[in-house]
């Protein structure tokens, strides 16, 4: 496969466009950082490697899958009073109501987990609570990605499917 | 042998394997490259980063299209304190490591 053909499938047009139509240009495997938004390339330069960040993207998207919330997680400096900083990161999300966000700032060594209100009804506190603590043990190892991993597959588990 | 061929065999290609071999550990060392991973108590000094599975599709701060349905405003309510109450409680839990 392509990166020309790559592009006409995830370009977000009605209809996809055939193979024919982009022929040519290296294949994935060759130039994988064509396909690549500016934000994916950004990642590749904080704390994980990219065997991390594909165990991240995938756990995530599994998780949207079977739940049908939105999970996102933020790694970085919260504002002071952090609670309300995450709430208002929170509130950035499309379709809030339904969106679980984790925000971890390593530096302070706090860790928010927001449920919007249809969210909630599905992640109680006290699960998400179990959640953020097992996360905090995997971080206080310094297993910044394991934590990550480990507190979205205990949300998704605690929320069920939908 | 004479002296010249004693001295090359028992000392100048025995170092030359051992410069050899030294240039080799130390090309390949992977050590130079710092670490790029959190430590508790040491510093964190990436940029944020925020993940969601599919951004273009959720929201519209990553180019996305955002919801079809436009959203209905909401009606702005104030406490005594002239905070904004909002439209439902959002839940969770905080930890500290």
């Amino acid at each position: 496969m392509t990166v020309g053909e790559h592009e006409a499938i995830v370009s977000g047009s009605e209809q996809p466009l055939t193979a024919l139509d982009h022929a040519g240009g290296p294949t994935l495997t060759e130039a994988p950082e064509l396909t690549m938004s500016p934000e994916s390339i950004a990642a590749l330069d904080g704390p994980f490697t990219t065997r991390q960040l594909l165990r991240l993207d995938e756990a995530l998207r599994v998780a949207d899958q079977q739940t049908g919330l939105t999970f996102s997680v933020f790694i970085g400096d919260l504002e002071e009073p952090n609670r309300e900083y995450a709430e208002q990161l929170h509130r950035q999300l499309d379709g809030a109501a339904k969106a679980v966000l984790i925000a971890i700032s390593p530096n302070q060594r706090v860790l928010e987990i927001v449920t919007g209100p249809d969210a909630r009804k599905r992640i109680t506190d006290r699960d998400a609570k179990l959640a953020a603590l097992s996360m905090a043990a995997a971080f206080a190892g310094g297993d910044l990605a394991g934590g990550v991993l480990a507190g979205l597959d205990q949300l998704a588990s605690h929320a069920g499917r939908h | 042998m004479s002296i010249f061929s004693t001295i090359l065999v028992y000392a100048i290609i025995p170092l030359g394997v051992i410069a050899v071999v030294a240039a080799l550990v130390a090309s390949g060392s992977t050590r130079a490259r710092p670490a790029r991973r959190y430590r508790p108590g040491r510093p964190y000094d990436f940029q944020p980063i925020w993940f969601l599975a599919s951004p273009a599709q959720v929201s519209t701060a990553f180019g996305g299209k955002g919801a079809s349905v436009p959203e209905l405003p909401a009606g702005v309510i104030e406490d005594a304190a002239g905070m904004q109450v909002r439209p439902g409680p959002t839940g969770g839990a905080s930890d500290r490591w």
